[in-house]
Formats: structure tokens, C-alpha cells, sequence
């Protein structure tokens, strides 16, 4: 089922220099959070306690929603509530469409991938152009992002050059990084300049004072939220913290955790509209409710979407966001995809992993990542008929030293009709690229009889 | 029943009220000088001149406007002219559609503090007006009174200027505007200013 | 926990069932270590799987089912010695959850690594082992982030540095040369069911750790999981390049005493 993300992974990043430069580029942003993690002694602290406060959160979320919308409201925000996908794009359609809002500037939210905003306004005539310069890229090359953080990774400098020579009308064979990135500041200025209304999503949302929190790199949120009359603002239910205290405790971990940077350039904390303008803040449900529900797995609704885990991730790094078929990728993609995702492949994602739990030790929150992976292949990663049933029977095999015993002689009588290449062959994928070990001889149990005899080693 | 009553349906049933808040959080020892904000500032990819006397103050931005070999629309903010006076620079005019700023090459504005263990400068909406005139301009001047620097995000948000969340936004900027979205290299500049200067204030 | 007799330490034998019918050299290295040592060693054949590759694969009925024998099989051991960090990481970080009863608790308590019940228990980091070659470790995931048999490198607390067990007797073998590895635990890419259900990706991740061994200059590479050693060997065999694989337990049975 999920062996799809194999067989995608050799189509996304083909062997050779860009899987390896992809690999590169990622891990060094595991280098990066471990080096920021190592210059502040609070760390550790910080993320017990980033626990423990979400843990809270998720607990008391009735409260803080309610709390949140009050705030909002009174400080002269106008909250809407969808329930799925398909309300959040009609509820940012309808606010654009009442406005004559056609162009639209978008800046990063996973929320909206999620529930496929971009395609739903598009369709219906409204040009909506992502921002963030990783976001763009993608979207010029009509493709979604395949990291949370920096969705064009994938891209080597040449691509993307190629992309601006096609669409913003650089020089052909422009490579440079810096050049590449003025063309886009100049060309996405004059989109900020003539928009009609500015979509975000939010990094957090305070309950105490009705605040939204927006976190970038590049200003492009703050260039949106600052020019066009309209602002709509997306966020999952999830994203509720009930006061700065909370907030401040996060962003000592989020950037640091992201990218190795001991905050991101622009937080923006935002209570309200703008003079003269309007803020319309969109809550999400989407599945979270549900989620919430599970109380096994409702802790993976802390994510605060750093990618850290991301970055660590060997599977990850080696086959591509694209690669996973889910709107986020990675460890925390495998972990939501059960809940939030639609499809039984997706409902299959948690087998993509080793469980090498590098992910659960980098989370700043602390996330058991790879025990909720565990625990999903328990209860609802589907599982065949046929694998239902070899796996019983190599359960009765294994209870019994009798049988075992027959296993085990069954095993070596078999082992060289195993080593070769054969279709159906149950070694085959191992033998696809690896030798199997040469044949065992006797097994540890009989030659410690034998040596117990004093018959052998 | 509504969406929203639906919604709230559902997370209340799963809101069991029972997971205690944690303790305060406490931080550990930190600084809060502007040595050490200077510091992240300056690994932020900013500048930190300073500390001044607020009378050097104003011709010591001056300075700068002119080694940035800055183009013909300097605007300052009212507080900020209070500290710098006179200068090649402009009042930001009143009631200014944020579009007409695309072209201010410095924008001069005064952070209301500061925080050392990134190098951040809390950015008031009462100041940032229009709101787009720290990001559109090409380049960004803060002046910050150095008594105003705190040691980390848990002292700046339980400090925040009385009313500073009452005038739509209360920014955070750490530095000039940066991204890395093209092969993980570091370039400056993406849509916010290219160069960010604070000017640190011994009042 | 039982205080460990002062003359001949008891110490039943768990040998996984891939180490006891794919690699039963590992087992025979680990009974004479810990007799060189002066435990006396047993093994009861009636065992025969912790039950690990049902925990992972979530077949919870199959792995209780297993988890249940294996607790009743070792009941009245002092002391269970394993060659295999996964093995013992599913006794002492899985087992509570599947049973909740006390004997699972003490069998926990009472299941070692080998290495770490050398060092930890055994009070040693010399065992008389020599082998006078380069070698490379390969830090085992469940021993590391499950098991701290070591330090992981996600961990950032100011703590002093601490070498882990098996990296310490590897310093104690006679002549060895340990080589530092890039990415030191980054996992290998075996993941059990993983090395069948996604071939391509296990033998990538796979691959680049082998490249990463054998730049190390190594000669050898050595761990705690025989799962893991076999990945790596069964990639070197068709690739034609990396260091040999060889389990912590026959570098340590090496050498005859010295």
C-alpha cells in the first residue's frame, strides 16, 4: 500500500547528485537546530514545558476557542467556523467574491494545501499568487510544496533559474541564488502592490487576547496583512494557546527548531483589523475534532509544524515530500495522515518508517512521533487478508518450540532456493538490492547442545 | 446548529478539563545589555551602532543614510524625530495610503524594546503607521533605548508596553528580511528591507 | 533488582530467534564472554521470539500472545543477557504496555544488552578481547534512543559527556582502533518490516551508511543488532565496497584472554 511512497521516491528524487543534495540541504538544517539547541541551556526546559502546556491546551480547547473568539471579535475581527475543506475554500471564496477580491496574496499555510484552497479559487477565477519565495517556485512549476519550511528543497538552482526564465523573465541560464531572488522580490512586490485581499495561515492563536500569530522569514505575511483592505486568516483549531505566557515559550523553540535561528525575522503578533481595512479569521476543524477525540493520539495535534522532524528523518531526506501523497510529509504526515487524510494509502503511510525514533527526540514538543506510528499500526493502518493471515501463522510458528524447531529446519532446506531471483520469491525485495547471508548451518540452539555435550565450540 | 455550535459540540465532548497548566515557566540566567543584543542582531544578518547619547544620535543616523547612499525619500517617524531632529529626512505624511510608500528607500522608526537573546525589536502599531512602511522601504533604521532590552521572549511578552495589543499588531523583527528557499543559501532582501540598522540609545 | 551473586553471577541465555537461526556465532560469542567472565551461563530452549516484528507491524493479539511466553519462559532468571538492543528495548519498553502485570515489570528490570551488562553490571570494560583491526560503530537506534546505552545526538542538555557502553568496550579491546563515523546514529535503514515493505528506501538509507562506514577507514563494523549488521553486509556483498560486518559479541570473544 504504502510501498507507493517507494516506488514515488525513485520518481522524485532519482538517484544520484540531487537525492544526495537533497539529503545535504535538509540534514543541514538538523545540524543547524542541534547547533541553536546547544547555545541555550533553556532548551530542554523549554520543551518540557512546551509539553505540558499543549497537553493543557488540547484539554481545555473549548474554553480557549470560545475565549479566542471573543477576544478577536471585540478587538474587531470577524471569526467563522468550518467544519471541512470544502466549508474553509466556500468561506474565503464567498468573503473574496462579496469584496470583487481577485487577486489574492497568499502567504505559507499547510492548512490550506490540506484543504486544497489555491485549486478552489482558481477554478473559480481568482488569482491567487503564494508568496513566500519557496511557495512561488512551487506554484510557477504547479506542484505542491514537499517541506513545511522550504517547500522548493527539492530544487536545484538551475531549476529554479530555468522556472524564472519561463515565468519572470530572467536571462536564460540565470543560476545565482541572489539574482534569482530579486526577480521574485520585484516581481511579487508589484503582486503585493496591486491585490485586492491577503490570505494567511497562523502560526498560534492566544486565547487571552484574541491574537493571532503570524511567523515568516521574508515580511511577505506582514507585506500582505499591511497593504490590501482584506485580510483572511486560516488556522487548524488546533493552533489555540491560551496566553503569551504560552506564546513565549514557543517561539524560543520554534525557529530554533525550523532552521537553527533563535527566532524567524517576523513574528507578528496581530489583535484586529487594520484601520479602514477588515480581518476575517477562519477556524478549521477538518478531522481535528476527531482527532481530539482519540485520546491515544490527539497529542500529535501539538505540532507547532517546525519540520524538525522532517529534517532528521533518514526516510524522509532520501525520498522527497512529493513522495508521500499527504498535504505534510515526514514523520508528522505519517502521523496525521490516519486522521486527517482521506484515503487508505494515506491510512497506510505509518509503515513508512524505520522507527528509528530520531524524530520523537528532536520534536519540540515532544511528540512521541514514532510510538504514535506504532500504536497506528495497531489500530488502523489496514492491514490485508493475506498479511493478516501470514502473520498468525508465523505467530503459532513462534509459539510452540516444536514447531519453531520445524520453522527453522524448513528455513535452511529452503535457503538456497531463497537466494536466488524468482518472481514471488518472499526474499525478493530484500534481494533487490542486497545479498541475503550465506546459509547458516546449524542453528544457535543445536550447537549449544552440542557444546553443552562438549561436542563442540 | 451551526458549524461553529457543531464544532464546539465536538471539542467539548473532548475537553476533559483535567491536564493541570504547567508551573511558570522560568528562565535561566541571561543578559540584557545591548552587547548581547547587538550580538544576535549582527548573526541575524543586521547592524547595531551604538550606544549613543541621544544627542550623537541624530547625526550619527545621518551617517548612515549616506553610506547606504540612501535614495531621495527618507521618511522618519514622529518619535523618531524627536530623538534625531532634523536630518535628510521627512515626516511620514498623515493619512498615507501604504501603496504610495513603495519607494521610501530608509524608513526611521523607534522600537518600543528590545530582546537580547535574538536580537528582536518589538515594533508597536502605534509606531509601524502605516504598517507597511517597515517592510516596503528598502532599508530599515530602529532607534531603541537601551534600558528597553530584555533577555528573552518570556520577559518581552509579559513586558509588552502597556497597549501595545490594542492598535492592530505588535511586530517582532530580528533582522533584515532573508530567505534560504533556494537550495538552503542565505539571501537578504526577499520582500521586507535588505538592511536592518538599530541604533541603541543611552537615554 | 536482585543483587547479583558475588562469586558466579546466573545468566540465562535470550538469544533472538534471527540471531539463533542466521547467526548463531553471535550467540555461541556472547555465552563464552560472559563465561570468560565468570557468569554461569544458561540456556533454556524452549524460548523462541520476544514478539518484536508483531509490536512493530501492530499485530497486538500476535505480540501478546508472544510477549506472554516469553515473560513465563524467563520467570526465574536473576539475570537475562541479550546480543540484540531491539530485542531487549521490546522486553523493557513494550512488554508494560502489552501485559500489565508485575512479572513483566521484573523481567524488565532484569534484561540486559550484553554490553551494558558487562559494564553496568559486571562492573567491567575490559574483557580480555583482542583485535588488532580499524573499526566502526554502528550505533544501534533502539540501543540509543530507546535503551541510552549511549548518548543520541538529538539530546542537547548541558550533561558532561558520556560514552556509551558499547563504545567503551570497544576501548577496552586490545589493538582495536575505533574510527569516528559521520552521522554517527543515523539510523541504518534496516527497520525490520521496513526493509521489506519499502526495499528502495532501506537500501538507499542503507547505502549511505555503508558510504559513510567506509569512509571512516574501517575495516570492521560492529554494533549490538545482528538485524543491522546483516543490512549492511547483505549491501556490501552486492555493492563490493564497505567494511565488514561483525557483531559486538564475537569482537569481545576474541583474542583467547590475554
Amino acid at each position: 500500500m504504502s510501498a507507493g511512497l517507494d516506488r514515488r521516491a525513485l520518481a522524485v528524487l532519482p538517484d544520484g547528485e540531487r537525492r544526495s543534495a537533497h539529503d545535504a540541504a535538509v540534514f543541514n538544517l538538523r545540524e543547524k537546530r542541534d547547533q541553536a539547541g546547544r547555545a541555550e541551556p533553556d532548551f530542554e526546559r523549554l520543551r518540557e514545558h512546551a509539553r505540558a502546556l499543549k497537553a493543557h491546551a488540547l484539554d481545555h480547547l473549548d474554553l480557549l476557542l470560545e475565549r479566542f473568539e471573543e477576544n478577536a471579535s471585540r478587538a474587531g475581527a470577524v471569526v467563522h467556523w468550518a467544519e471541512d475543506a470544502p466549508a474553509l475554500n466556500r468561506i474565503v471564496h464567498q468573503l473574496l467574491e462579496s469584496r470583487g477580491a481577485r487577486r489574492v496574496v497568499k502567504s505559507k499555510s499547510m492548512l490550506t494545501e490540506e484543504c486544497g484552497l489555491n485549486p478552489y479559487l482558481e477554478s473559480r477565477g481568482v488569482e491567487v499568487v503564494d508568496t513566500d519565495l519557496g511557495e512561488r517556485i512551487v506554484q510557477l512549476a504547479s506542484e505542491p510544496p514537499s517541506h513545511i519550511i522550504m517547500p522548493a528543497i527539492h530544487r536545484s538552482r538551475e531549476d529554479i533559474g530555468a522556472l524564472f526564465h519561463r515565468e519572470l523573465d530572467v536571462p536564460p541560464g540565470e543560476t545565482d541564488p541572489v539574482r534569482l531572488t530579486e526577480a521574485a522580490r520585484r516581481h511579487l512586490r508589484s503582486c503585493f502592490l496591486g491585490a485586492d485581499a491577503a490570505i494567511t495561515g497562523a502560526n498560534f492563536a492566544v486565547a487571552e487576547s484574541g491574537t493571532l500569530v503570524v511567523v515568516t522569514n521574508e515580511g511577505n505575511a506582514d507585506l500582505g496583512m499591511s497593504l490590501p483592505g482584506l485580510h483572511v486568516a486560516c488556522l487548524g483549531l488546533e493552533k489555540l494557546i491560551p496566553g503569551l505566557a504560552d506564546l513565549a515559550v514557543l517561539l524560543r523553540l520554534l525557529a530554533r527548531s525550523a532552521t537553527g535561528q533563535p527566532i524567524s525575522v517576523y513574528t507578528s503578533l496581530v489583535n484586529g483589523p487594520r484601520p479602514g481595512a477588515e480581518l476575517h479569521i477562519v477556524l478549521v476543524d477538518n478531522g481535528r475534532t476527531r482527532l481530539l477525540a482519540d485520546e491515544r493520539h490527539r497529542r500529535a495535534l501539538g505540532c507547532i509544524r517546525c519540520g524538525a522532524c522532517l529534517n532528521t528523518c533518514p526516510v524522509y531526506r532520501r525520498a522527497g515530500g512529493h513522495a508521500y501523497g499527504f498535504a505534510i510529509p515526514g514523520p508528522i504526515g505519517l502521523v496525521l495522515a490516519p486522521a486527517l487524510g482521506g484515503t487508505e494509502e494515506q491510512r497506510g503511510l505509518p509503515l513508512a518508517s524505520t522507527l528509528c525514533g530520531s524524530c520523537t527526540a528532536v520534536c519540540p514538543v515532544k511528540i512521541d512521533l514514532h510510538e504514535q506510528l506504532i500504536s497506528w499500526r495497531a489500530s488502523d493502518v489496514p492491514r490485508g487478508l493475506r498479511e493478516r493471515l501470514l502473520s498468525r501463522f508465523a505467530a503459532a510458528c513462534l509459539s510452540s518450540p516444536a514447531l519453531y524447531a520445524l520453522a527453522g529446519l524448513a528455513l535452511r532446506a529452503a535457503w538456497p532456493v531463497l537466494s536466488r531471483r524468482w518472481p514471488g520469491n518472499p526474499a525478493g525485495p530484500w534481494l533487490a538490492s542486497r545479498e541475503l547471508p550465506t546459509h547458516p548451518g546449524a542453528s544457535f540452539r543445536a550447537r549449544w547442545r552440542d557444546r553443552v555435550r562438549g561436542a563442540g565450540p | 446548529m451551526s458549524a461553529r455550535e457543531r464544532i464546539l459540540a465536538r471539542v467539548r465532548a473532548a475537553s476533559h478539563h483535567g491536564v493541570p497548566a504547567p508551573a511558570p515557566f522560568v528562565s535561566g540566567p541571561g543578559r540584557g545589555d545591548f552587547a548581547a543584543f547587538a550580538e544576535r542582531l549582527e548573526a541575524a544578518g543586521g547592524e547595531a551602532r551604538g550606544p549613543f547619547a541621544a544627542s550623537a544620535l541624530g547625526s550619527r543616523v545621518a551617517e548612515l543614510c549616506r553610506e547606504w547612499g540612501a535614495g531621495a525619500r527618507v521618511l522618519a517617524s514622529e518619535a523618531a524625530l524627536g530623538w534625531i531632529g532634523a536630518g535628510p529626512w521627512q515626516p511620514v505624511p498623515r493619512e498615507t495610503d501604504p501603496h504610495s510608500l513603495a519607494d521610501v528607500s530608509v524608513a526611521i522608526l523607534c522600537g518600543a524594546l528590545g530582546v537580547a537573546e535574538n536580537g528582536a525589536v518589538g515594533l508597536d502599531g502605534r509606531e509601524a503607521r502605516p504598517r507597511a512602511l517597515p517592510i516596503l522601504c528598502e532599508r530599515l533604521i530602529l532607534l531603541l533605548d537601551t534600558s528597553r532590552i530584555v533577555s528573552d521572549m518570556n520577559a518581552a511578552l509579559a513586558g509588552l508596553p502597556d497597549g501595545a495589543l490594542a492598535h492592530h499588531h505588535f511586530t517582532f523583527v530580528a533582522g533584515p528580511s532573508k530567505t534560504a528557499d533556494i537550495e538552503g543559501m542565505l539571501v537578504l532582501g526577499a520582500h521586507g528591507p535588505r538592511a536592518l540598522a538599530v541604533f541603541g540609545i543611552h537615554a | 533488582m536482585p543483587e547479583l551473586a558475588a562469586q558466579r553471577p546466573s545468566v540465562a541465555l535470550f538469544i533472538p530467534c534471527y540471531v539463533d537461526q542466521l547467526a548463531p556465532e553471535v550467540g555461541l560469542a556472547t555465552a563464552t564472554v560472559l563465561e570468560r567472565l565468570g557468569c554461569e551461563v544458561g540456556f533454556d530452549a524452549g524460548q523462541t521470539c520476544c514478539g518484536q516484528p508483531f509490536v512493530t507491524s501492530g499485530a497486538r493479539r500476535e505480540a501478546v500472545r508472544l510477549a506472554r511466553a516469553h515473560v513465563e519462559r524467563f520467570a526465574g532468571a536473576d539475570a537475562v543477557v541479550c546480543p540484540s538492543a531491539s530485542c531487549v528495548a521490546t522486553v523493557r519498553r513494550r512488554y508494560a504496555d502489552l501485559i500489565g502485570e508485575a512479572r513483566a515489570w521484573r523481567l524488565a528490570s532484569r534484561t540486559f544488552e550484553l554490553g551494558e551488562f558487562i559494564v553496568s553490571r559486571l562492573g567491567t570494560s575490559d574483557v580480555g578481547a583482542c583485535f588488532p583491526h580499524r573499526v566502526a560503530l554502528l550505533e544501534s537506534c533502539h540501543g540509543l534512543r530507546e535503551l541510552e546505552l549511549g548518548r543520541a545526538s538529538e539530546r542537547l542538555d548541558p550533561e558532561p559527556s558520556r560514552i556509551g557502553v558499547t563504545e567503551t568496550l570497544l576501548r577496552g579491546v586490545s589493538g582495536l582502533e575505533l574510527r569516528p563515523v559521520s552521522r554517527r546514529d543515523e539510523c541504518c535503514g534496516f527497520g525490520g518490516a521496513f526493509s521489506f515493505g519499502f526495499p528502495e528506501l532501506s537500501a538507499r538509507i542503507g547505502r549511505d551508511k555503508l558510504r559513510a562506514l567506509s569512509e571512516s577507514g574501517a575495516e570492521y563494523v560492529t554494533g549490538t543488532d545482528v538485524s543491522c549488521l546483516l543490512h549492511l553486509e547483505g549491501l556490501r556483498a552486492r555493492e563490493g565496497f564497505g567494511p565488514r560486518a561483525i557483531h559486538l559479541a564475537e569482537i569481545l570473544a576474541s583474542g583467547a584472554g590475554r
